[in-house]
């Protein structure tokens, strides 16, 4: 079984965002960045489905600047056989031109079975790996909570309102990782030596430059401090007068 | 109850040597290094950093030993978040360890402008001529989290195995022989049982382990037990609170402090430095040796802040992140008399390479880790990493700057033990004869010896805004344990009221309470500051990743 795992390079999700001086990115200067938490529990699955297999590989492919070569080692050390970074200037913005820039890689590659986080925390266009599908012309799962393989066909579960929704699905195809779906590894000590020694390719690609401008990039306004209207059952009604005049949820 | 005082060794529970030391044989899957440095900060990167060029260096003229397997462990999820100084930076042991690279070349903020040294009362703040020991022109302000990510990627450029977030949880004796360490399990549930994420323990052996844990090191304190080795005076140590702030006033040199918000039998005092215009680094050291039982370091620094010297330039501005650590003061009585044995050297904090008059340790710490990779790589060309091989690493250091400046002041922190006013005159004393005067030793006992006065103390209620609680503190310390992690620190039963008041006040990270008539103690609150090692219950090893994630400390 040949799985590959798209993967993002995102700051820590405890990481404190500053706007950049040209009010368009954040500043990243002083900032962690991480593989994103969802693609975590992507490479996790695929790692889980290749030692049910007994044999297979895993591919972990990632867009973006040289930064993202620790990224990719960081997946490696998870145990992931080797790496592909396609190489840009800038980190892209636009989800197309990067589900377009990985279905070209991934097309003629093999791929029994795709996986993506759902997400990635930095954009939140929860995008990327449905547009893959789409590209490929393969069917596609999102957000996923559990997962079942055999004979080319796969069965996913998804988490929705109030139930869970239960797809069939042939293989090839994509599938988005939720929350929930595994509890990923954390690296060993021989993983992190032999990941310096895994093969990671790189190669340069050009972006479509998208439908997409930032015109601006603000953060949200401060939270409104709390207050304490009182104590004990006299308070009640204050309380209840400022959830009805001010919060007005009541 | 009158004047009770509490002897705080009284209460403490032994190190746990046995955990901290195996002698049993390694597990059957071992990962084989030559060289494992135990703790990525300054001390243990310089360390590897060296110690590869050097195999590097004869290998390219046909005189080397080959590849050379070189690993740093570190308990830090990255490195960095761990580490904490002022910092004020002398370059050398950069110079040293990068002769190719110059001053711009290197992690540091900015240079020191100016200094300025003042006696603080409540109200006023009184400057004094600075003394000759705090001089820093040729100095650079720096972050020790920015300086050890640097040191990080030049390690790993040179291909050193950097592990971060693998704690050493003991090290792996055979006879009287380190062969190597064992790291900490992770994934463990509150009562020590695997979860489904669970990593067993993985055993290192290497040929020489170099211990560079940095203040109060577990391993380090268990071989120094364990070998019996000793010093002249115990090590004492102090505890350092620091803050980091935006601010939009800019200050344009460096700030020392002594005198209020200490109490007069305190030593210690305050700093504020520019990292850059509107960022400052601000905090406070007390010596352990406190005698006052409610004497709390990070109150004492909500307090400072109050203070107009410092209130003109935090005031409006925002508080980025907070961290505290202890800092070895014991100085040159207090180095253990060997700093290496069969298979192991010490390094850094963890020996002891502290100057407390000149508030500078990293670049002792560096070059104590360049010295040991001399040591360490005539060993490994020898083929014999015995103690009378790795002697010469004692005989590097004994013969550096880092002895022959310990030594020049030797007694001046042991001379505040007579309280400020004495204390800073035999100090001025000490200067101008070079350590000469008193021509004595001043004999310093251990921290936990020292007894502390029960009594009240005035209640502090942070602002929230200016001044902030300890758990508004670990917050800012971007410490993020799970809760379900086993508890790291261990006191003794049966802790009375008073004594867990002290560990209440002593722990500026509010892990320890009195609450339903005991002893409480919130462990993944703890950010690593090894106090109540010192004066109170043990900390061990804990899962990798655990504790504060510092990034500009």
């Amino acid at each position: 079984m040949k799985i590959a795992v798209c993967v993002k390079r995102v700051p820590d999700s405890e990481a404190r965002i500053k706007i950049g001086a040209d009010g368009k990115g954040i500043d990243e200067s002083g900032i962690k960045f991480i593989l994103n938490p969802y693609d975590e529990y992507a490479v996790e699955q695929a790692l889980k489905l290749k030692e049910a297999a007994g044999d297979g590989e895993v591919v972990v492919v990632s867009l973006g600047t040289a930064a993202v070569q620790e990224t990719i080692r960081a997946a490696l050390a998870m145990g992931v056989d080797r790496g592909i970074l396609l190489e840009t200037d800038a980190q892209p913005l636009d989800p197309l031109g990067a589900a377009q820039a990985l279905a070209a890689e991934l097309r003629d590659g093999g791929f029994d079975l795709i996986l993506c986080g759902k997400v990635a925390i930095d954009d939140y266009a929860h995008a990327t790996g449905t547009m893959v599908a789409e590209l490929l012309g393969i069917p596609s799962v999102s957000a996923i909570t559990h997962l079942q393989l055999a004979d080319g066909q796969g069965t996913a579960e998804r988490e929705i309102e109030g139930g869970v929704e239960v797809v069939e699905f042939t293989l090839p195809a994509v599938l988005t990782a939720e929350k929930g779906l595994n509890e990923p590894r954390y690296p060993a000590l021989k993983g992190i030596m032999m990941a310096k020694k895994k093969p990671l390719d790189v190669k340069p690609v050009e972006l479509d430059p998208g439908g997409i401008e930032v015109l601006d990039l603000v953060l949200p306004p401060a939270r409104q401090e709390g207050r304490i209207v009182g104590e004990g059952a006299d308070a009640v009604p204050a309380l209840v007068e400022a959830l009805q005049s001010e919060a007005k949820v009541l | 109850m009158a004047a009770r005082v509490i002897i705080p060794a009284e209460t403490q529970p032994a190190l746990p040597v046995e955990q901290l030391i195996r002698s049993e044989p390694p597990q059957d899957e071992t990962i084989e290094m030559d060289a494992v440095f135990v703790g990525g900060g300054p001390a243990g990167l310089a360390g590897a950093i060296e110690l590869s060029l050097l195999v590097r260096r004869d290998n390219e003229a046909g005189d080397g030993i080959g590849d050379v397997e070189i690993g740093v462990l570190e308990k830090a999820a990255t490195l960095g978040e761990h580490s904490l100084s002022g910092a004020l930076v002398n370059p050398r042991a950069f110079r040293a360890l990068f002769p190719d690279l110059d001053d711009s070349d290197f992690p540091f903020r900015s240079p020191v402008a100016k200094d300025s040294v003042y006696i603080l009362s409540q109200r006023r703040a009184h400057r004094i001529p600075v003394p000759p020991t705090m001089h820093n022109k040729g100095n650079f302000v720096a972050s020790i989290c920015e300086i050890v990510r640097w040191l990080g990627e030049q390690a790993e450029a040179l291909g050193v195995n950097v592990f971060a977030g693998f704690p050493a949880a003991s090290l792996l004796a055979q006879g009287n022989r380190v062969i190597g360490v064992r790291t900490e399990p992770t994934g463990l549930g509150r009562d020590g049982e695997p979860q489904a994420n669970y990593m067993p323990a993985a055993d290192i052996v290497a040929k020489v382990t170099a211990l560079a844990e940095g203040t109060r090191g577990s391993l380090a304190q268990a071989y120094y037990q364990w070998q019996n080795i000793g010093s002249v005076d115990p090590q004492t140590f102090a505890l350092g609170v620091k803050e980091l702030w935006e601010t939009k006033t800019p200050l344009d040199r460096v700030v020392h402090t002594m005198g209020w918000p200490l109490p007069r039998d305190a030593f210690g005092g305050s700093w504020m430095y520019p990292m850059e215009a509107n960022l400052l680094s601000f905090g406070l050291v007390v010596g352990l040796d406190y005698h006052d039982a409610t004497l709390d370091v990070h109150e004492l620094l909500q307090r400072l802040k109050l203070h107009p010297l410092f209130r003109r330039f935090l005031e409006g501005g925002e508080l980025v992140e907070w961290g505290a650590k202890t800092i070895p003061e014991g100085g040159y009585h207090a180095l253990p008399e060997r700093r290496h044995g069969d298979g192991i050297v010490i390094l850094g904090d963890a020996a002891g390479f502290v100057d407390v008059p000149s508030l500078k340790g990293i670049h002792y710490a560096m070059q104590s880790g360049i010295l040991a990779a001399q040591a360490i790589y005539r060993a490994l060309k020898a083929g014999d990493t015995s103690a009378s091989q790795l002697a010469e690493y004692d005989r590097l250091v004994n013969e550096s700057y880092i002895v022959g400046d310990l030594h020049r002041t030797r007694n001046i922190r042991p001379a505040f033990k007579s309280g400020f006013y004495i204390g800073g005159l035999k100090a001025g004393l000490m200067s101008l004869t070079g350590g000469r005067f008193p021509g004595r030793r001043i004999p310093m006992d251990a921290d936990a010896a020292a007894p502390k006065r029960v009594g009240s103390s005035t209640p502090f209620s942070a602002d929230g805004k200016l001044t902030i609680s300890k758990l508004d503190a670990v917050f800012k310390s971007g410490n993020a344990t799970r809760d379900d992690i086993p508890t790291h620190l261990i006191a003794k039963h049966g802790i009375d009221r008073e004594t867990a008041d002290m560990y209440a006040h002593l722990c500026p990270a509010g892990v320890y309470e009195w609450a339903d008539g005991e002893l409480r103690i919130n462990a993944p609150n703890c950010v690593d500051c090894k106090a109540t090692d010192v004066l109170g219950p043990r900390w061990t090893p804990r899962e990798g990743g655990s504790g504060p994630t510092y990034q500009k400390m």
